[in-house]
């Protein structure tokens, strides 16, 4: 049987009709619009799949801590405090925030690369809610801000740190730093639309991070400072983040950082949550 | 034309395409005297009120870690210096323009000669910056002229072996990429000494190793020349340190520059 009469039998069978052509196209009801929240999630586990995939960016929310845990603890905490352990009691809520809030600009970084990759075109052809990819890549974030902090966490309690505020305490430290670091990542994800390239992303957020990380009460009391440097320090966010979880993994409450961190995180959320979102539309 | 003038001549042309490098490239200089200036800001203003309460004296304070850090602070400059070269050292390995100049008629080693004195010539400017930076934010040295030039000879000879020793991991490495990773051990070997606070305040292990690696005692000699403190066998340790260094680094520096890549 030759290959002209197989193709001629074919072209028998198939009659073409509007009914015959709905059968292929559409062989049920449309898929049903995922939730905002649904999509949200889902963007979120890619996040965590990126984390999956290339294990080394888990290197920064690790080693990094680690390394600035041990190189103050063991190098300046007698010098600081007195003793190793009596520094540590103060220094570690300050270096799992400063550890935290470090990383956030990967939030930026990787919203800058998936637009330079092109794979953001793709997921605004989606029918989904819009901010959803967004709210993913912060979802997969505040995962590894967990990581981070209980990996701190974990070597704290190996060097010596006792948190008097007990399991809870340390639950509700974490927790608050984990909310304030997924309000501050608006920030760089703003950055991530706005600038080019990852290592200019990537730079912006290194000449923000680092003097509002240093400058702030993370490794000594702000009163051996300077005046003029004392009144940055003191409207420093992170400096009222520290200032709170300190106080909750002490066992204790700091109403003043507490306000503060919980009305310059809805301010951040606010004005950079709109800010991304009306970049994120005009592009 | 003896082979003594040839290889003088040739050196110095090398040495004048290193000062054009830096002129052309201002960042890799910069970036030598950044990090340092950053260092010596972030601990006297930010942790020099603590550190100096603990240094005692007749001051204390803020004033006392001023004057304490700044020995570090040089040995600092000097390391981020050491890295600049090993950058440039790889950049031009991996070019090719070395491979141009082996087939040519020029003295060999005044590639790495040329290399040598731009890097003593860009160290010696970052270290100027870094005591005039020092000196406006209150550091108060208290030595005599002879004193000053003591120290100068300290940091030149101590700059010249990690400059060696930077030219070598420049050569050894296969990408400019990890020339810049391979010397930044140097710049943690002063926080891993007595550059930031007394070794007597270190764990035992960690003051065990602060007490006897090679920048201690150049940074205790720096510390009694400039400032009066007591020296002892300080200075003959930063001698005989920095000659082994230089030393051993020309000697593998020369051989690893000789062999065929």
């Amino acid at each position: 049987m030759s290959t002209a009469t197989t193709v001629e039998a074919q072209e028998a069978t198939y009659t073409f009709s509007p009914e015959t052509l709905q059968a292929v196209l559409a062989p049920g009801d449309a898929p049903r619009r995922p939730s905002w929240l649904s999509a949200s999630f889902t963007f979120g586990w890619r996040a965590m799949l990126k984390i999956k995939h290339v294990p080394e960016q888990l290197f920064d929310v690790t080693a990094f801590p680690i390394m600035m845990t041990l190189m103050f603890t063991y190098l300046f905490g007698g010098a600081l405090a007195g003793s190793t352990t009596e520094y540590l009691q103060f220094l570690l809520p300050g270096i799992m925030v400063m550890s935290v809030v470090m990383i956030t600009m990967y939030t930026g970084v990787a919203v800058n690369t998936d637009i330079v990759k092109g794979v953001f075109d793709r997921f605004r052809t989606l029918p989904i809610w819009r901010p959803s990819t967004m709210v993913g890549y912060l979802l997969g974030d505040a995962f590894r801000y967990t990581v981070a902090s209980l990996v701190i966490l974990g070597v704290g309690l190996i060097l010596g740190f006792r948190p008097e505020g007990g399991v809870v305490g340390v639950a509700a430290g974490i927790g608050v730093l984990v909310a304030f670091s997924f309000a501050f990542s608006w920030i760089w994800t703003m950055f991530g639309l706005l600038l080019r390239s990852e290592k200019s992303v990537m730079g912006v957020s290194m000449m923000v991070l680092f003097p509002l990380t240093f400058l702030s009460n993370v490794f000594v009391d702000p009163n051996t400072m300077p005046g003029w440097l004392q009144a940055f320090v003191d409207i420093n966010p992170i400096s009222h983040l520290v200032g709170a979880v300190r106080a909750l993994m002490d066992g204790g409450w700091d109403t003043t950082d507490m306000t503060w961190v919980l009305v310059s995180g809805v301010l951040i959320t606010v004005v950079f949550g709109a800010l991304t979102m009306r970049l994120y539309n005009r592009r | 034309m003896s082979t003594m003038s040839y290889a003088l001549t040739d050196s110095t042309i090398m040495f004048r395409r290193s000062l054009l490098h830096m002129r052309r490239y201002p960042v890799l200089t910069f970036m030598v005297v950044f990090l340092p200036v950053v260092f010596l800001l972030l601990f006297v203003y930010v942790f020099g009120g603590t550190l100096g309460n603990g240094l005692g004296g007749p001051t204390g304070g803020r004033s006392a870690y001023a004057n304490y850090v700044v020995p570090g602070i040089l040995l600092m400059t000097v390391a981020g210096a050491a890295q600049g070269t090993a950058i440039t050292v790889a950049m031009d390995m991996t070019e090719g323009i070395i491979d141009r100049f082996r087939t040519m008629a020029i003295y060999r080693p005044s590639v790495l000669t040329g290399h040598v004195l731009g890097s003593m010539v860009q160290s010696l400017l970052s270290l100027v910056v870094i005591i005039g930076i020092a000196l406006a934010i209150g550091f108060r040295p208290n030595a005599t002229p002879i004193e000053w030039l003591a120290a100068a000879g300290v940091l030149m000879m101590v700059t010249y072996a990690v400059v060696w020793l930077s030219v070598a991991l420049g050569l050894v490495t296969k990408s400019v990429e990890s020339a810049s990773n391979l010397p930044m051990p140097l710049l943690l070997l002063p926080f891993l000494g007595s550059g930031f606070v007394p070794t007597d305040s270190m764990p035992a292990a960690l003051r065990w190793f602060a007490e006897y690696q090679p920048f201690t005692p150049v940074i205790e000699t720096l510390r009694g020349l400039l400032l009066g403190t007591e020296i002892g066998n300080s200075a003959w340790l930063a001698v005989a340190w920095s000659v082994a260094i230089t030393v051993v680094c020309f000697v593998w520096a020369k051989q690893l520059y000789n062999k065929e890549r």
